[in-house]
């Protein structure tokens, strides 16, 4: 009977073997789903990119050919929801130009096309809180093709090239250049990758312990009986394989269904489209053969002891202790880890310096978790008073690798969520803008010249929509020192840059105009210029120019300095300025709505705005954190369960035994609770604690503020020991049915 | 009325009377009959030897009168005590404090050394750490193990570790020792060696012995044996 055929019979004769083979399957397919999954991400936002790549400007040479379009991009917002605004004007006819797939036509100027989602929300507002914005005339609608994601919303603006704002560059054509990979997405696929590959690992080597004794009795015996090595070998892998393959081709199969799942996972604004998760079949096949053939070959290697001394499983032996200088691997780490910490913040290392030092941590926990497992072990074994300290500490003590193996996926995702969650509310702090407009004002950059213009447009709109609301033109010019060293200075009168921006003007209105600031300046030092330059010839204040003292109301706001116009020097003529427009929260789309028509493609800017990029992140981040978090926590539940019932069975005739003694099963089970517990518990503290002193570390790339603790940051120490807790309650039914088997069976 | 004894084993040791008792016994598995009325008296510190051939119904007898298994029909009385109605974790408790098991592979933790071994029904049963390892060393003493006490199941021979778990039966000074196959992994000289070193530990402590086996010359060397076959008591091959 050759090998293959064996093992099979073995699957069909034995339930148990069966049992352990179906959960390998499953360990190994929820593992290749994972990695299809995940190694398919950085690909999926290529994917959105290239889609999405005429919405933007093309930065090619023009040496690719003559420009044919003149095109700008910039967002808009309505009722917190983001538009990509693309504003186009054929510089050549229009029907030369060479459309993007999604997008039927060039919109001819006054006509714009839009997505369907953005058409339906045109339709369920009054044109002055939306389709006003877009010139009136809707044309047509994007297809799915031409854009990131399905729900995204998205107008292609027609004009005139005079039209066009000024920021506009000619170009070749809609620009086919890709946004290539987020690398945000990127880093978090590799740590997914390793967070969620371990526990799923774990769950196959825990499936495999179920068999484990009685697998090396059979095999033991058969060696004894005098099959080969090699023979011997044969059987398992062909046990593995079988199980294996099936699992990865199962995982392969269904991994439609957890990309349909993936899909509906907002990251940067929207969903995705399901087949943006297709990977090429030169990736998962590799990963696809990859995956059984790792469990084949940690099974191989697993039978060393019964392929070369078949007596050894039979009989008893003698763990080793394990080596104190295991401990050493915690403090090296951690000096590898701030090392490298240290170095890439001064500018010298990268990301793949960080990402060595956070795999040195890991790495780190694998060899000192189990050293650590058995000392607490030892202590349980000095103190126990009752029979599950006894066994817990025993059983840590006898095997500390296994006890510590059974946890390592609660360790990986506390220790992964721990991080996170320093991380993250750290990062919340600090989200803001430097911005000094209040967050109820909206404005737009644009050129001198164009303001007076604009500001006329836009008052007139919202006199039309019944607005009193009127905007302002804010001259921008630079105040610039005798060392050379410049500083932006807006030209506003003290009312209106109390109504319009953060600050407290205090009682300095009453006085005569002035220069407002939340710190002095000698104005006799300082000359004023229009330009943008600062090395330009300036113009001095008027020796009596008064200096008054203002204070910010925000802590993030960047001190700017008012010039009321009374007092800025004759002679200085802004380039720049900016139209400013204050809101109430019932009329923020209308004056939105006026601002952007007049604005024709110019970025309408308002705090909440860049708020709103950097709390999507945040929640992007927060999301796939949460997600990340619970199926590591699922897997690792499962894995340590299954290790937990694994532990019993293993010992099944002994506590057969006891149970048939008397021994009644709830005080067993309750002693085996706390053995298979434990580990994890303690595990799961070492991990937390771990966790948060790398947060702090990678924290201190970004920033050097003080971290922000939030009592969040136990949820992951909370989760990790709800899932070791429920985990080790497996025991309980595991002994029942142990009770329910004859005592000789095995 | 029958006199009282001052046994700290409680009211229901009673003199004169047979500590284990079992009539009509009838055990059914589907439609075989492993039992099929059986009818046993054991009387308080008497050694007894169940034989038969495989199948005969030997060990199925031996877990009905522990209570390990619930008897279709018959009843059993301990000391007079009816104790077959008993639910099983009455049942669970009679078998902690009232009796005591050796099994064919002594059936040790392996993690356990042998002191933890034998006091583990101990501290199980809610004794301190203390006198349960107290109890342990001497009953390891006893059964000539003394020294070995922090040995793992692993570094113990067979006859060793079999003696521990006749340590590990006798620790709590049961009324009643079931022994199921106690010699069936030992060779002859270590398994007689066994056998003789439980007889002789029961006998200190007054303990009833049950013990189930194939083994003639085994059964030859205990007092009493009881021959069984068909699930019944085999009259012609039962030696008073």
């Amino acid at each position: 009977m050759n090998s293959f055929r064996l093992a099979l019979r073995v699957l069909r004769a034995d339930p148990r073997t069966r049992t352990s083979a179906i959960l390998t399957g499953v360990g190994v397919a929820v593992a290749t789903g994972l990695v299809l999954l995940l190694v398919s991400l950085p690909f999926a936002t290529e994917a959105r990119g290239e889609r999405s790549s005429w919405q933007g400007p093309s930065y090619q040479s023009g040496e690719d050919g003559p420009a044919t379009i003149a095109l700008a991009q910039s967002s808009d917002y309505t009722n917190g929801e983001k538009i990509t605004r693309v504003d186009v004007a054929a510089l050549t006819d229009p029907s030369a130009v060479r459309l993007p797939a999604g997008v039927p036509e060039f919109p001819a100027p006054g006509e714009a096309l839009v997505s369907p989602a953005l058409a339906r929300l045109m339709d369920g507002l009054p044109a002055s809180q939306l389709a006003d914005r877009f010139g009136g005339d809707v044309d047509g609608l994007l297809g799915a093709d031409a854009l990131a994601y399905p729900g995204q919303l998205v107008a292609l603006v027609g004009h005139e090239p005079a039209d066009m704002p000024e920021t506009t560059m000619p170009q070749q054509g809609f620009s086919t250049a890709g946004a290539g990979q987020d690398p945000l997405l990127q880093f978090l696929a590799g740590v997914g990758v390793v967070v969620l590959l371990v526990p799923s690992l774990v769950l196959v080597a825990s499936s495999a312990r179920l068999t484990a004794a009685r697998r090396e009795r059979r095999l033991a015996a058969l060696r004894l009986a005098g099959a080969t090595p090699r023979q011997v070998v044969g059987m398992v892998a062909a046990e593995t394989t079988i199980a294996a393959v099936a699992g990865a081709l199962l995982g392969f199969v269904a991994s439609p269904v957890l990309h349909a799942a993936a899909a509906q996972v907002p990251w940067d604004g929207g969903t995705w489209q399901p087949s943006d998760f297709t990977l090429a079949p030169a990736i998962s096949i590799p990963i696809v053969v990859a995956l059984p053939a790792l469990v084949l070959l940690a099974a191989v290697l697993g039978l060393r002891r019964v392929v070369w001394t078949p007596l050894g499983a039979t009989g008893s032996h003698q763990r080793k202790p394990l080596h104190w200088w295991r401990l050493l691997a915690v403090p090296v780490a951690g000096l590898l880890f701030f090392g490298a910490i240290t170095v890439t913040s001064e500018g010298e290392g990268g990301t793949l310096l960080v990402l060595g030092g956070l795999a040195t941590v890991i790495g780190a926990a694998v060899l000192a978790g189990p050293w650590i497992t058995s000392a607490i072990g030892g202590i349980f074994l000095r103190v126990w008073r009752r029979p599950a300290a006894l066994l817990a500490g025993r059983r840590l003590r006898e095997d500390p690798k296994g006890a510590y193996r059974a946890s390592a996926g609660v360790v990986l995702a506390v220790f992964t969520g721990s991080m996170a969650l320093t991380l993250l509310p750290t990062f919340e702090s600090l989200a803001g803008s430097a911005s000094p407009f209040q967050d109820s004002v909206l404005y737009v950059s644009t050129r001198a010249d164009a303001a007076e213009r604009m500001t006329e447009q836009v008052n007139r709109e919202l006199a039309r929509y019944g607005q009193d609301e009127r905007a302002v033109a804010i001259g921008e010019v630079l105040l610039v020192d005798r060392q050379g060293t410049a500083e932006s200075a807006l030209v506003l009168d003290c009312t209106s840059a109390g109504q319009l921006l953060r600050l407290d003007m205090g009682g300095a209105c009453a006085g005569t105009p002035g220069v407002y600031n939340d710190y002095p300046i000698e104005l006799d030092h300082v000359t004023v210029t229009g330009a943008a330059d600062p090395r330009q010839p300036g113009e001095p204040f008027a020796a009596d120019t008064p200096m008054r003292p203002i204070r910010t109301t925000s802590p993030d706001v960047v001190g700017t300095p008012i010039i009321d116009p009374a007092v800025l020097p004759a002679g200085v003529a802004p380039e720049t300025a900016t139209v400013a427009v204050p809101t109430t929260p019932a009329n923020r789309e209308v004056v939105r709505t006026a601002l952007a028509g007049a604005a024709n493609g110019a970025q309408v800017q308002s705090r909440e705005m860049r708020l709103a990029d950097q709390q999507t992140q945040l929640s992007d981040l927060r999301r796939v954190t949460v997600i990340g978090l619970v199926a590591a926590a699922v897997l690792a539940g499962c894995s340590a369960a299954i290790a937990a019932a694994g532990s019993v069975l293993d010992r099944r005739r002994t506590f057969g035994a006891l149970i048939a003694a008397g021994t009644p099963v709830r005080v067993l089970a309750r002693a085996l609770r706390t053995e298979a517990a434990m580990p994890a518990l303690v595990a799961t503290v070492g991990a937390g604690v771990a966790g948060v002193l790398v947060g702090i570390g990678l924290f201190s790339l970004f920033e050097r503020g003080a971290v922000v603790l939030s009592p969040w940051i136990l949820a992951p120490v909370a989760l990790g020991a709800l899932v070791a807790v429920l985990a080790a309650s497996v025991c309980r039914p595991a002994l029942n049915r142990v009770r329910a088997e004859p005592l000789a069976e095995e | 009325m029958q006199p009282q004894t001052t046994d700290p084993h409680g009211p229901l040791r009673t003199a004169g009377t047979s500590v284990l008792s079992g009539r009509g016994l009838v055990k059914r598995y589907g439609a075989q009959h492993a039992l099929a009325g059986v009818d046993i008296d054991i009387q308080p510190g008497e050694a007894v030897a169940i034989v038969g051939p495989s199948g005969s119904g030997k060990t199925s007898l031996l877990h009905v009168l522990a209570g390990i298994l619930r008897a279709d029909a018959g009843e059993i009385h301990l000391a007079g005590q009816r104790i077959d109605q008993l639910g099983e974790t009455r049942r669970a408790e009679l078998r902690r404090t009232e009796f005591g098991f050796v099994f064919q592979s002594g059936m040790l933790v392996a993690e356990l050394s042998a002191e933890e071994n034998t006091a583990l029904p101990l501290l199980l049963g809610g004794s301190a750490r203390k006198p349960a390892l107290t109890a342990a060393r001497r009953w390891l003493d006893r059964l000539g193990l003394g020294g070995k006490e922090a040995r793992r199941p692993g570094e113990l021979s067979g006859g060793e570790a079999q003696r521990v778990a006749i340590a590990r039966a006798l620790a709590h000074e049961p009324r009643v020792i079931f022994a199921d196959e106690p010699t069936g992994a030992l060779d002859t000289r270590t398994g007689r060696d066994t056998m003789n070193a439980l007889l002789n530990a029961a006998a200190e402590t007054g303990a009833a012995v049950v013990i189930v086996t194939h083994d003639r010359d085994l059964a030859d060397s205990v007092p009493r044996t009881v021959a069984i076959r068909d699930g019944r008591i085999d009259a012609g091959g039962a030696a008073a």
